[in-house]
């Protein structure tokens, strides 16, 4: 066998869908840009699958990339890409989608369009070749990606993927010219971003000056689609069951989207607000579906923050009596530092404990405040207490390193927590410790987002993080406590393309022919490559990543509008650096200036 | 009680690894409803043993499953829910119910495959069936086999001879395969891969064979009992 895991490409899995041609109008190849069972663990994937299938005249079918060893035989003897379902060439569908979920993704989306022997810029695909288009968080700043594709999708897809389609299927019957339908997306569509139609001129420090629409009539603006209402949404009731172990091999079941805690790093948290959330009846009427068409023996209820859901423990508790005969159980991805949340997870696990993870995400006070994490050291105590009380012996703790206004002191106070919950632990009487006791502390380097109050700030220099790093490794002697670190490199490397403009397109597209892909997995990641790339270019990676932006520069995605304000952003960024908090918009609005949000309906 | 079970892995679905196939089967128990038994402890799982993993890339028409049952369910349903929620390249093909007695594993000993393959010289086709009566007249072939033996490989030197219980040659299919049937021994008292006696006979008998494009089916399973090579109960 020349490579490895060939169940990677075989498809055929439980609730694939494979549609005659000859009865397809419209024809989707979905791409996930990284192996497949990360691609397949990403519930967005699952979504659009079966919403496009869900269409009788319009078929969907999944691409992933293919893994070095694959690659190294196609290319040797000339196999175009392929889909997974009918195994035909990429090349000959309508659409080519990419989902952006990580910026160290963005070389293997030129490669997948190599493979299949696609032109790699828009501007070299006529309309005999695929539309390709991209969505997700990362395409809020799509300009890195400008010149590769055709159209993004800004905001949620449920409802626009279906108009695009539907654009496409009426201009196939009369003709389809690219342009033309590229030119009435934009003019007629909310959410979708055509870069060639949109031009921008640059001040002589690098940084943008203008922006204008090429043809007239075009909003100057891109608003992001939202869906409104979570319970009449398309919802998948069957998903892909895959034969290999994948990262998450489970039914995942949305709980809602958007949260409201407000933290200062997180993108996630802004661009997807207001908060809005499924009924209990839905969720029970999707899990009794997914169960049944699945087998699966585990739903894992995902969100950004899964304890806030306001129905959580009747949920919980009608999952497990409908579903306790069949032996399935229910898991929560992320977990809130309180005693409440431990109470709902004691009662999901009941048999085997197994490790807690916490995310305080700073060493101190001080720089929780400044980032707006509110969870504070005597949460942490409660929360990690209770769990040893409970028999949970093993805890990880997550940080980010390089965070706006750190001192050393915040940075060693990662190894303060982390020594604190080992002392929780031995402290407690001999006869009450159970388990094996470890604790793991992970630190990431941050990268400032868009669209966040973090993103005029100035990434610390792959220096300054490594001081950081061995700052934190040389505290800490003992055997009990390990220290993980992310490699400072990629992290620099993510901070360039996620705050990049048009011009960092250039550097992906000479990293990748230098022979750069699968940048997020370590056993690849090329560093020199991409610096020689930017050198080549006369491109300077700090001017993206290390720069202190001010709050008048135009920022590369100001056109898009993502929910809240800018001002919002710029008052948040403000209170940071006082170390001031801004309350969770729960418990009143905090003005982030999102028109008649949602949030009032749930919760008052 | 146990159902023993025959099944086939066909098609595309060759390529699913044990791990793959295990995982497979313990979904398709829970979503056809067998009421399968579970082992005790903290982390049960269902009561079932394959015998004798198939190399990944082969298909079979002989693949054997026991499955131990909390209740007794009549065969013939079980194998209707089976196949329902199984996909349509893996699919049981007969059942019964046995008394428990040795596991698979220990019963099954040999393997009946057909080896097709490509062998040819400049566009000729070369002699198999003429280098074979030479190879039946070797008195050993020996291969190497790597071991793990802790973190160390060590390679040791084989002969094959006696795990080979018969070769014929069938002639050549209409895309130009050559067709070779093969009785090798498969299991705890002895193993050969058809594609380690491929590879040996492309070296002692020159066949420029195309290793890459070698297609191999396992079409039956025997258990020896003393010597004597036997259908499975």
């Amino acid at each position: 066998m020349k490579v490895e895991k060939p169940s990677r490409y075989i498809g055929m899995e439980q609730n694939m869908v494979q549609k005659n041609p000859d009865e397809v109008d419209v024809s989707f190849a979905f791409s996930f840009p990284d192996v497949y069972e990360v691609g397949m663990s990403h519930l967005g994937m699952h979504i659009l699958y079966n919403l496009i299938n869900n269409e009788s005249r319009y078929s969907c079918e999944r691409v992933f990339a293919p893994w070095v060893d694959m690659e190294a035989q196609m290319r040797k003897e000339s196999i175009p890409l392929f889909t997974i379902e009918s195994k035909e060439e990429v090349k000959n569908f309508d659409f080519l989608g990419f989902t952006l979920q990580y910026e160290m993704s963005y070389t293997n989306i030129l490669n997948i369009l190599d493979l299949s022997g696609i032109p790699i810029h828009s501007r070299d695909r006529g309309g005999e070749f695929p539309l390709v288009i991209a969505g997700g968080p990362c395409a809020y700043n799509p300009e890195p990606l400008w010149e590769f594709i055709d159209l993004f999708v800004i905001g949620e897809g449920e409802e626009v993927t279906l108009d695009l389609i539907k654009l496409y299927d009426k201009h196939k019957k009369k003709g389809y010219d690219k342009r033309e339908f590229l030119e009435e997306a934009q003019a007629t569509m909310e959410g979708i971003y055509v870069p060639s139609l949109y031009d921008v001129n640059y001040n002589e420090d690098g940084t943008i000056r203008d922006r204008f629409p090429l043809v007239s009539g075009l909003p100057e603006t891109i608003s992001k689609r939202m869906i409104r209402d979570l319970d009449s949404m398309f919802s998948p009731e069957k998903m892909l069951v895959p034969y290999m172990e994948t990262v998450h091999d489970r039914i995942s079941m949305e709980l809602f989207r958007g949260c409201t805690h407000g933290c200062r790093f997180c993108q996630a948290g802004m661009i997807y607000r207001p908060i809005r959330e499924k009924s209990v009846d839905r969720l029970m009427e999707l899990a009794e579906k997914l169960v049944d068409s699945t087998g699966y023996e585990n739903i894992s209820l995902s969100s950004l923050s899964s304890c806030d859901y306001s129905q959580l423990q009747l949920l919980i508790s009608s999952l497990m009596d409908r579903f306790e005969d069949k032996k399935v159980g229910v898991s929560l991805p992320s977990l809130r530092l309180d005693s409440v949340s431990i109470d709902i997870l004691k009662e999901i696990e009941k048999v085997r404990k197994t490790g807690l993870t916490f995310a305080p995400e700073a060493g101190s006070q001080r720089l929780r405040d400044v980032i707006n994490k509110g969870v504070d050291e005597e949460d942490l105590v409660n929360a990690v207490g209770y769990a040893f009380k409970e028999g949970w012996s093993r805890i990880k703790l997550y940080f980010m390193i390089g965070l706006p206004t750190e001192t050393e002191d915040d940075v060693l106070g990662i190894k303060e927590l982390a020594y604190l919950v080992k002392d929780l632990f031995f402290n407690r009487p001999p006869e009450e410790r159970k388990g094996n006791f470890s604790v793991t502390a992970s630190a990431s380097c941050f990268v400032p987002k868009p669209f966040t109050p973090f993103q005029w700030h100035g990434q610390d220099t792959i220096e300054e993080f490594q001081a950081k790093i061995n700052l934190v490794k040389g505290s800490i002697k003992d055997k009990k406590v390990t220290f993980n670190y992310h490699d400072p490199r990629v992290s620099y490397l993510e901070a360039i393309v996620a705050r990049g403009d048009r011009k960092t397109s250039k550097v992906i597209y000479k990293a990748w022919e230098k022979g750069c892909r699968f940048d997020g997995w370590s056993e690849h990641f090329k560093y020199e490559t991409w610096l020689e790339a930017m050198d080549e270019l006369g491109i300077d990676g700090s001017f993206y990543a290390n720069r202190n932006r001010e709050f008048s520069e135009n920022l590369p995605w100001d056109f898009i509008n993502p929910g809240p304000s800018k001002k919002y952003l710029q008052n948040e960024y403000t209170k940071a650096i006082k170390g001031e908090t801004t309350r969770d918009c729960r418990l009143g609005c905090t003005g982030c200036g999102i028109q008649d949000c949602a949030m009032w309906g749930v919760f008052n | 009680m146990i159902l023993r079970t025959r099944f086939k892995k066909i098609g595309y679905l060759k390529y699913l690894s044990h791990l793959d196939l295990v995982r497979l089967f313990t979904r398709t128990f829970s979503k056809a409803g067998i009421p399968i038994k579970f082992s005790e402890g903290f982390n049960p799982h269902p009561k079932f043993s394959i015998g004798n993993p198939l190399p990944l890339g082969t298909e079979s028409l002989a693949e054997y499953m026991d499955v131990e049952l909390a209740e007794v369910i009549k065969p013939e349903i079980f194998m209707e829910r089976m196949n329902k929620a199984l996909p349509e390249g893996i699919q049981l093909v007969d059942c019964r119910l046995i008394e428990k007695g040795p596991s698979l594993t220990s019963i099954i000993a040999w393997s009946h495959y057909d080896i097709r393959f490509v062998s040819e010289q400049s566009g000729e086709a070369i002699d198999v069936e003429g280098a074979l009566s030479r190879w039946n007249k070797l008195s050993e072939v020996y291969i190497s086999k790597k071991k793990k033996k802790g973190k160390k490989k060590v390679e040791r030197q084989l002969d094959i001879l006696p795990l080979i219980g018969n070769l014929t040659y069938k002639g050549m299919d209409s895309d130009g395969f050559h067709i070779i049937s093969g009785l090798l021994k498969s299991g705890e008292s002895g193993n050969l891969k058809p594609i380690e006696l491929i590879e040996a006979m492309d070296r002692e008998l020159e066949l420029n064979i195309d290793l890459d494009m070698v297609m191999i089916k396992r079409l039956e399973v025997f258990a020896d009992e003393d010597g004597e090579i036997k259908e499975l109960v």
